[in-house]
């Protein structure tokens, strides 16, 4: 009798490896499917930028004309740290989320630390009053945050740029996919190194 | 220097890149680029004059940045560091290596899958006989 408890018991372990080591072997394969497609895409996406640069000229398409004044990212990721039931880290992106709230609280606090002119909170209040009273909808906001993005190159500037834009934010979509893959490859080979151990 | 920000659950984080100016022009266009008050970026541009040094310094600071989630960083760029990104092993940031125009992706470099690759060698499982 304790023989059969004793062998039921094993093998219910040798298949708890067993699935471990499935689901390790299923994750690599899916992380190396998303790499190739991210390969695919990050070439379409510099093709589309040397096109862009082509037809735009290489002093109009380059990292001097990057913006260095200070600003937040509108394309920002929420991070689920894992509740009780996982332990694994959960990415989730946000495009073209509003960077006027942050620019807000940033404005407050520059007025609370400084002793800045009241135009600067007067400037904050006129921003409140004009957000509240006609809103802009999201299809807005996000051309608005897009053509942000597009300005740094200048105002008229070649549908491949636009092109590219838009192909680097297909890009971070499988980026996100792939930082949760990471996530669960890595907690698949935790479990598989601590049953090797156990063995 | 002033209490950093947490990335507790369901807060917002940036990405950092280190990798060629096209990677990063493109990510800049679809609005990742962070540039805070002491105009400090979260990208590192590596052309030919940039350093092993800067590169690590610029590693070691993303990772230890607690508003940055993901750091992407060129596989080629990664090798230049190879002994820093694997003995990174904290969940987040998430180190994700990426191919580069000129140097396509090796899965056999990879920080993750080698670790994995090695579980499964001939080497590995001798090891565990002995």
């Amino acid at each position: 009798m304790q023989t059969s408890v004793d062998g039921n018991q094993s093998s219910n372990e040798i298949a708890g490896a067993d699935q471990n080591i499935l689901n390790l072997l299923d994750s690599m394969d899916n992380y190396l499917i998303l790499v190739d497609s991210l390969s695919s895409s990050l070439r379409q996406g510099w093709l589309e930028l040397a096109s862009a640069r082509y037809s735009m000229g290489a002093s109009r398409v380059n990292s001097s004309l990057f913006d260095l004044k200070s600003h937040q990212a509108s394309t920002t990721l929420q991070v689920d740290n894992g509740g009780i039931d996982t332990e694994l880290p959960c990415f989730t992106l946000c495009k073209w989320t509003s960077s006027d709230e942050a620019k807000l609280e940033e404005d407050e606090l520059l007025k609370n630390k400084s002793d800045s002119p009241p135009v600067q909170h007067l400037e904050s209040e006129e921003r409140k009053a004009e957000e509240s009273g006609s809103p802009v909808t999201a299809n807005n906001h996000v051309e608005k945050e897009r053509f942000k993005s597009l300005s740094m190159f200048g105002t008229l500037v070649s549908p491949k740029l636009r092109a590219t834009q838009s192909t680097f934010e297909t890009t971070l979509e499988t980026l996100v996919e792939m930082s949760n893959l990471r996530a669960s490859l890595l907690c698949a080979y935790d479990h598989v190194q601590k049953d090797r151990k156990t063995d | 220097m002033a209490n950093k920000p947490q990335i507790r659950t369901n807060s917002s984080a940036i990405m950092a890149m280190i990798a060629d100016e096209d990677t990063i022009t493109g990510f800049l266009l679809a609005g990742v680029g962070n540039v805070d008050l002491r105009r400090k970026t979260n990208y590192l541009i590596v052309d030919s004059k940039t350093t092993v040094k800067q590169i690590e310094e610029a590693f070691k600071e993303f990772t230890s940045r607690e508003d940055i989630a993901i750091v992407l960083i060129s596989q080629y760029v990664a090798n230049m560091i190879r002994f820093l990104v694997d003995s990174y092993n904290k969940p987040i940031p998430a180190i994700l290596e990426i191919p580069s125009k000129d140097h396509p992706y090796d899965p056999a470099h990879d920080s993750v899958l080698s670790r994995v690759k090695y579980l499964f060698s001939a080497e590995s499982v001798a090891g565990d006989r002995r």
